[in-house]
């Protein structure tokens, strides 16, 4: 195993006489803490795992409704395939354009929130309560605002004389509506998650600030901003792992269209599952997925594990 | 630290109109929940309904099981939870305060596990719940949901916050490890075991992938499944009905929320969510 390599920090550091842990020679007894959340970790992560990369190397589909073996060809005809391109480019696009914003607003109403004293729960409550409903429940709600002629945006939009949209209807502007909703719906979540943050932040520091002539954005901007970056990296994840794994909209809005131009990777191993039944390809893109998710995870812990593990600590 | 006047004027304002912006999209789903049909096909814009249609309620209980399918919800959401929680604690203590070979490679398998959720993996998970004959089972909407990285790691932070001086003032008293766990560690740890649970039932009360693979009759469906189909069955006819089912399918979650707003908010801004 990789002892000696202190992947995460350890925990106390200083030698304990009286500690539980000393009591070996029964020291794996202490393995009995961790058998139950293990056995369904193995089964329902890892055991899918290793099974759905197996298949991907596999022909499993309709016309060969037993698995069998096949070496790359499931990645090949991906490669080969378009709109598997497409449903790259859109998965990628959702995120970074959903992400970044989202953080950036989320951080600024969280501050905006922080300095006021009366209404805080108010204003808390009507940024949150989005992340509370369904999404299923949201996507019709917005299904409706965007429908093209009853809808409320384009009731308001011929209100002031301006062409109506086909929103989820056009390939050009079917993406941005899913993001514009899901917009909505995380916004509230990332900036309580600030708001949590910012109550580490030692207040005299601003003080100071102040008293030195820097006004508001000045302020924040050297102070606030670097001094929650623990807090932005675990928001950051968060949001990879909601973004990436977008699909209740997707399903109830759009179902990918039209002509795949809101289809994303989790939306489209579904389809291939479950409408075309080919299972070896879906297991690909699965692999595709695992693959992308850890390696960004690596790229984070990576860039920045340092600071989240220690300050966490 | 002083304000300027303009200074506090414009930032109630950008906060104002973004709570309103918000608050909107649910007003409108209110308002339509309580119209008449008459009423939608009508592009002027109405908040207030001239009659309330409270009858809307009791049209989508004759036309889908929708109290079944808040029972359902609840208990998997309770399942969930509860068994979460059972394996949840045990397992940060462990990693917080006991030590034993492959520590940290087992808590990285943990960790790791949090970048990963059933979604993306949901074809292989399909096929197992599938061989292990769950589909269709309540048992199938739970348990691939127990094993919970984030809480783990969650309560790890926590755990480990707590002082040694405590530890062996039990050990003294002659308490062993489940009793420390019980009488120290959990009531310590009150303000983030509350926001794990509260974040764990908005979660599996909003899951819509899950339940839509593996459930294909009306017995054990939960609302957020029971409302997809209810849409596909009335084929976007008729909105007002539309927007009771959605109303109907957040308002327990709201409600719940609205009646611990303190706990949860406390909770939230003093547990270990700090990154």
């Amino acid at each position: 195993m990789l002892k000696g390599v202190p992947i995460l920090p350890r925990g106390g550091g200083t030698p304990h006489s009286l500690k539980l842990m000393k009591e070996s020679p029964e020291k794996y007894r202490n393995y009995m803490f961790l058998v139950p959340g293990m056995f369904f970790l193995l089964l329902f992560t890892y055991l899918p795992i290793m099974w759905s990369t197996w298949l991907s190397f596999n022909r499993w589909n309709l016309l060969s409704p037993q698995p069998k073996w096949c070496g790359v060809e499931n990645f090949l005809k991906l490669w080969n395939h378009d709109v598997f391109w497409l449903v790259m480019k859109n998965s990628f696009f959702f995120v970074t354009v959903s992400i970044f914003p989202t953080m950036f607003l989320a951080l600024v109403f969280a501050i905006l929130i922080d300095e006021r004293v009366k209404g805080r729960v108010y204003y808390i409550y009507s940024l949150f309560y989005p992340t509370l409903i369904p999404m299923a429940a949201a996507a019709m709600l917005w299904v409706y605002i965007y429908s093209p002629n009853l809808g409320v945006l384009n009731i308001v939009l011929s209100k002031f004389g301006l062409p109506k949209l086909g929103w989820l209807g056009s390939s050009q502007t079917s993406i941005w509506a899913l993001i514009i909703m899901t917009f909505w719906k995380n916004l509230g979540f990332f900036m309580l998650i600030y708001l949590a943050g910012l109550q580490n932040v030692n207040r005299e520091l601003y003080e100071a600030a102040y008293i030195d002539g820097a006004g508001w954005w000045r302020r924040h901007l050297a102070i606030t901003f670097p001094l929650v970056g623990p807090t932005s990296l675990f928001v950051l994840i968060v949001a990879i792992i909601l973004t990436f794994r977008v699909f209740d909209q997707i399903h109830l809005m759009t179902e990918g269209g039209p002509g795949n131009s809101s289809n994303v990777i989790v939306y489209y191993i579904y389809e291939n599952g479950f409408k075309f039944f080919d299972w070896g390809i879906a297991s690909a893109l699965t692999t595709i997925l695992v693959v992308i998710l850890l390696f960004l995870t690596l790229l984070i812990f990576g860039l920045f594990g340092k600071r989240i593990t220690y300050t966490a600590d | 630290m002083e304000e300027k006047k303009y200074e506090t004027v414009l930032k109630i304002f950008i906060l104002q109109f973004a709570a309103i912006a918000v608050i909107l999209p649910f007003v409108w789903l209110l308002s339509t929940a309580l119209k008449s049909p008459g009423e939608v096909f009508t592009p002027t814009l109405k908040l207030i309904p001239d009659t309330f249609m409270w009858s809307n309620f009791l049209e989508i209980m004759d036309r889908a099981p929708f109290w079944l399918y808040m029972l359902n919800t609840i208990i998997v959401c309770v399942g969930i939870l509860l068994i979460q929680l059972l394996l949840v604690i045990p397992a940060a203590y462990a990693f917080a305060r006991l030590d034993f070979p492959g520590k940290d490679v087992i808590f990285l398998l943990f960790v790791i596990q949090i970048m990963l959720p059933l979604e993306s993996i949901i074809i292989p998970n399909y096929l197992i719940t599938k061989k292990l004959g769950l589909l269709n089972t309540r048992t199938g909407l739970i348990l691939p949901f127990v094993a919970s990285g984030f809480g783990t790691f969650m309560l790890r932070q926590t755990f480990k916050q707590v002082p040694n001086a405590l530890e062996d003032a039990a050990l003294i008293d002659g308490a062993g490890h489940l009793r420390f766990i019980w009488h120290v560690l959990i009531p310590l740890s009150r303000p983030t075991i509350v926001t794990f649970s509260m974040i764990s039932i908005a979660t599996h009360w909003n899951d819509y992938f899950w339940p839509l693979i593996i459930t294909d009759m009306d017995r054990v469906r939960t609302l957020t499944i029971g409302l997809g189909m209810f849409v596909q069955q009335e084929s976007g006819s008729d909105w007002t009905l539309l927007m009771a089912a959605t109303l109907f399918v957040c308002a327990p979650i709201i409600a719940f929320f609205l009646a611990t707003q303190k706990t949860f908010i406390k909770s939230f801004l003093t547990s270990g969510i700090k990154g």
